[in-house]
């Protein structure tokens, strides 16, 4: 268990600090011999090369990539603050 | 009446060159002007400020910028501001600014903020010199927004920052990193003044809507919590407008 989490642990600071990702908002659960990813990051060569970057340091472990692109559309409509 | 747009956390690079052009183009239909609360580029470099001026500088409406986090990783936070200044851009730091909007005065003051954590599960200006200094430097920030806030005359106030000032906006991040994602002292700067709404980002799993202690409305604005290129917020409703002749012609 300890060593699941210390992984989990390695994994998030790996997203962080490694210059190539540097992505405060992408969680990491480990399962198994999974790993599930989820968050939101701005384009599809970020989330690309988080899940090149944890291959390449885990290749052991098998990758769910459930990260999404954050949509950049027009909001329809507008919030009344009072 | 006075409509603001905001975002935060877009944390621009050349991969994002393009992505948010056409909800922008549409601003000036949407919005008076554009407030972006901070995380502006990934690393803070010289290159990404310029990729976020591209991105979000010459629009038809005043862009007011705090910086976050990730705009200091590089250590190059004054040449940041100075790429975005030269291109048009706000950015505030322990500053406030005023735009005339519609014939109404609006006052934004900013800073980026910094962590230290909510009642009752805070840091406290006590013991090593790390924490310490941790903890003046929470402090710091949050006396520099009430400053700004308190130097504007205004119709409406906003305080803009990176860093969130309550704990509701943060519901959906683990409890563990409260402490790392805003503080207290900056709800109380905003409670100490007149302020109308104020905007943060940062916390990329929070959620949209809490309120300070004092009962001003708080909205997180990052990129992932809103969902959409940026969000519209409606003040001073109910207020007569004068608007520009070349508006009132169109
Ligand atoms: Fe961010
Ligand atoms: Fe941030």
């Amino acid at each position: 268990m300890t060593r699941q989490i210390d992984l989990e642990a390695d994994i998030h600071r790996l997203l962080v600090e490694d210059d190539r990702i540097a992505e405060q908002g992408v969680t990491v659960h480990h399962r198994e011999n999974v790993l599930v990813l989820d968050g939101e990051v701005e384009s599809a060569q970020r989330r690309d090369e988080i899940c090149r970057q944890i291959s390449e340091h885990y290749p052991d472990l098998e990758i769910v990539c459930d990260i999404g692109l954050t949509r950049t559309q027009a909001p329809a409509e507008v919030e009344e603050i009072s | 009446m006075i409509r603001i747009a905001a975002v935060g956390d877009v944390h621009v690079d050349k991969d994002v060159e393009g992505r948010y052009r056409p909800a922008l183009e549409q601003l000036p239909d949407q919005a008076d002007a554009l407030l972006i609360a901070g995380d502006l580029t990934r690393h803070g470099t010289v290159d990404e400020a310029k990729c976020f001026a591209n991105e979000f500088g010459g629009l038809a409406v005043p862009v007011v910028t705090v910086l976050g986090n990730h705009d200091h990783q590089s250590d190059r936070q004054d040449d940041v501001t100075d790429v975005l200044t030269d291109a048009g851009i706000i950015v505030l730091e322990g500053t406030a600014t005023v735009l005339e909007l519609n014939g109404h005065r609006l006052g934004v003051a900013g800073t980026k903020g910094f962590g230290g954590g909510f009642a009752g599960a805070c840091a406290s200006n006590f013991g090593e010199r790390e924490m310490k200094d941790f903890v003046g430097t929470t402090e710091r920030y949050a006396t520099a927004l009430l400053d700004a806030l308190r130097s504007v005359q205004c119709d409406a106030l906003v305080a803009l920052t990176h860093y969130s000032p309550v704990p509701d906006t943060l519901a959906g991040e683990p409890l563990e990193i409260y402490a790392f994602l805003g503080c207290y002292q900056l709800g109380q700067a905003i409670d100490d003044a007149p302020t109308a709404l104020a905007l943060h980002g940062h916390a990329h799993h929070g959620s949209e809507r809490g309120r300070t202690p004092g009962g001003v409305p708080v909205r997180n604005v990052a990129h992932p919590v809103i969902k959409q290129a940026y969000n519209v917020y409606q003040l001073l409703s109910g207020t007569v407008d004068t608007k520009h002749e070349e508006l009132v012609n169109v």
